[in-house]
């Protein structure tokens, strides 16, 4: 495919291309399956807030959330999955659901909900790359959203309060880390030595709870105890996304582009 | 109520007029009215599950006692009197506490119900499985909708399975007595306890697991398929029944609000319907097509199949909560009758999906002379 296939999505920090956890699950999964991918960084739109990060642009088409841009790159022929048999192809559909519906909620809690964090970390950063009035109204507006798909999926009766449901969904996200990390036990990547879409996935969610320093992070501190999970982003980390930790500073916002072709040439694994 | 106690013997160094005055129980003198209570009384609040929500609450509950037609007939509720008798205290001061207990409960600290549930649990293996144990739904032929169908089927697979006796009960209420609003629920000895993943979780406290031959890997491959099942299935089937104009005409309206007048029928069917649009736009579903939404489905049995294999059960030779789960959705996707069979013909597709079904029922339901439901036989 020679025509050029540009991703939209919010930029990096911290050491990771990307903040955002969908956004890195395509990056990295077209990183693991050899797409060429071209990362536009995002800072001054709506789209943000419909949760239409992150969004693949070819010349005729638009896709839009993650799933359906695996789906789309898969069909163009970058596939990481070949070498899976059927069984290890279901389970990676099995522990997606599974990291959706245990960490996610917890994730979203810690960025966006939790007071401390989401005052001192996550508002000012993704306020400082929306341009003024939309930094006043878009953060606030995904944190309602975050709240919102929490107490809509996990607060159902009898917890009724925030706190009996965020005792829940962190006793759930730990356990789910628990899994996960049982699951990958000693071996590089979850099937064998090849990345695939699960690896994508696990990458995705938890290199920003791994990296991000949050001042009221008590699943942080649970994933960090976790060895070979955060063994596992920083390996990605260093073999696929070869970043100096000066690379992607916070408030890099005159950074449009960035183009991954230059680094994707160092790779010897596509 | 409380255990340990013959109803009629006065509990130790308690006055009447002690008791009467509400003040109780010396050893929890100065701890909040709440937690002496709990103490008091067995099975109070918590889980005994902790990685899916619902709760376990006491037949002694509020919202069951209001109920008409509910279970109060079953219950030996004592009725309020200042006699020196043991339960007495602690049925008036249930009474009072009861309607105090829910506001208080919503600011309740999270550790609190840690403990509670390692309470609850350990009264729950106390009791052995009563053979009066009742599984509570909605009106079979005219009222149940798809997916609480598919929930209660999977209840009363997994119950057989550990072979543990159960009688369903049919009522039009069945989602408003249950603690967690979702049905089926199961009404065991004076525990209340709803839907799958609490229920596994009360079993297994009474000693009868499916799953503990399970290694680590196999158990969270289980618990992640579970996942898929919950994510995929069950979302596709509230989609199907409320967000799918053609369907929510002609099936879930009428079926929903059957049992009431007008305009409750369509009040309660729109609200519900409210409901479910909501969360299906917070988890991302509301912009989906019902072609992808059976797409999704698609895949989903995909996975499913290409797990099973060729073997008997998901986990080879012994059946596990994650087969009922999966019975009690494919039978009710394939045996339900809705306005075009799309759905149960993405199932058919896949044969080995097919005979597993057929395998479950023999063995597990018509062997043993239940037939199992089904809104109607297509």
């Amino acid at each position: 495919m020679a025509a050029p296939l540009e991703l939209s999505c919010w930029g990096g920090g911290w050491g990771l291309p990307s903040v955002h956890s969908e956004s890195l699950v395509v990056m990295a999964y077209a990183k693991f399956s050899g797409a060429p991918l071209k990362v536009k960084v995002i800072d001054n739109t709506w789209r943000g807030s419909r949760g239409d990060v992150p969004i693949l642009t070819t010349e005729d088409n638009i896709v839009s959330q993650p799933a359906k841009i695996l789906n789309f790159l898969r069909k163009q022929k970058y596939n990481a999955d070949y070498e899976l048999s059927a069984k290890q192809g279901a389970d990676t559909l099995a522990y997606i659901a599974l990291i959706e519906e245990k960490l996610l909620p917890a994730v979203l809690h810690t960025f966006w909900v939790e007071s401390d964090n989401y005052f001192s970390v996550t508002r000012p950063w993704f306020a400082s790359r929306i341009p003024f009035p939309l930094s006043l109204i878009l953060p606030g507006r995904m944190s309602k959203g975050a709240l919102n798909r929490i107490l809509l999926t996990r607060g159902e009766p009898p917890l009724y309060h925030l706190r009996e449901v965020e005792a829940q969904i962190y006793r759930d996200a730990k356990e789910c880390l628990n899994l996960l990390s049982n699951r990958l036990g000693t071996s590089q990547f979850f099937f064998g030595d090849t990345p695939s879409t699960l690896d994508a996935y696990v990458f995705g969610f938890l290199a920003p709870l791994y990296k991000v320093r949050f001042p009221k992070g008590q699943l942080q501190g649970h994933l960090q105890r976790l060895s070979n999970l955060c063994r596992f982003c920083d390996d990605i980390l260093h073999s696929y996304f070869r970043l100096s930790l000066g690379a992607f500073s916070c408030m890099n916002r005159n950074q449009q582009q960035i183009d991954l072709g230059e680094v994707h040439s160092h790779d010897s694994t596509t | 109520m409380a255990s340990g106690r013959e109803p009629g013997t006065p509990p130790p160094s308690r006055s009447a007029a002690a008791r009467r005055l509400g003040l109780g129980n010396p050893r929890a003198r100065g701890g909040a009215r709440r937690w002496r209570q709990r103490k008091r009384s067995p099975s109070t609040v918590s889980c005994a599950g902790s990685s899916w929500p619902g709760l376990a609450v006491t037949l002694g509950s509020s919202r069951l006692h209001r109920r008409p037609g509910g279970l109060c007939e079953s219950e030996p509720q004592p009725a309020p009197r200042l006699v020196a008798a043991g339960d007495a205290g602690v049925s008036e001061e249930d009474a009072e506490g009861r309607e105090e207990r829910k506001p208080r409960a919503r600011g309740r600290p999270a550790a609190m119900s840690l403990a509670a549930e390692a309470f609850v649990s350990q009264i729950a293996a106390t009791e052995p499985w009563p053979e009066n144990a009742t599984l509570y739904q909605q009106l079979k032929g005219e009222q149940i909708l798809l997916s609480d169908n598919a929930a209660s089927l999977a209840v009363q697979a997994f119950l057989q399975m550990c072979n543990l006796p159960i009688k369903v009960v049919c009522r039009a209420n069945a989602e408003y007595m249950s603690p967690s609003g979702k049905v089926p629920f199961i009404h065991v000895g004076n525990q209340v306890v709803s839907e799958l993943g609490p229920i596994v979780q009360f079993v297994k406290a009474k000693g009868h697991s499916l799953s503990d031959g399970l290694d680590e890997v196999q158990k969270a491959e289980m618990k992640a398929y579970m996942e898929l099942v919950n994510n995929m299935l069950l979302t596709a089937e509230l989609y199907l029944q409320w967000c799918d104009e053609a369907t929510v005409g002609e099936i879930t309206h009428a079926r929903y609000g059957s049992p009431y007048p007008w305009p409750l029928n369509h009040i309660l069917a729109y609200q519900k319907q409210w409901e479910v649009r909501r969360k299906m736009k917070a988890i991302g579903w509301g912009n989906k097509t019902l072609d992808q939404v059976l797409e999704d489905v698609d895949q989903c049995c995909q996975a499913l199949s290409q797990r099973l294999g060729t073997q008997p059960y998901f986990f080879n030779k012994q059946p596990t909560e994650l087969d009922a789960l999966v019975f009690g959705h494919l039978y009710t996707i394939l045996t339900t009758q809705l306005t075009n069979d799309e759905l149960s013909e993405k199932v058919k597709n896949y044969s080995n999906l097919l005979a597993f079904c057929r395998r479950i029922e023999q063995h597990y339901f018509e062997d043993r002379g239940k037939v199992s439901s089904s809104v109607k036989s297509s």
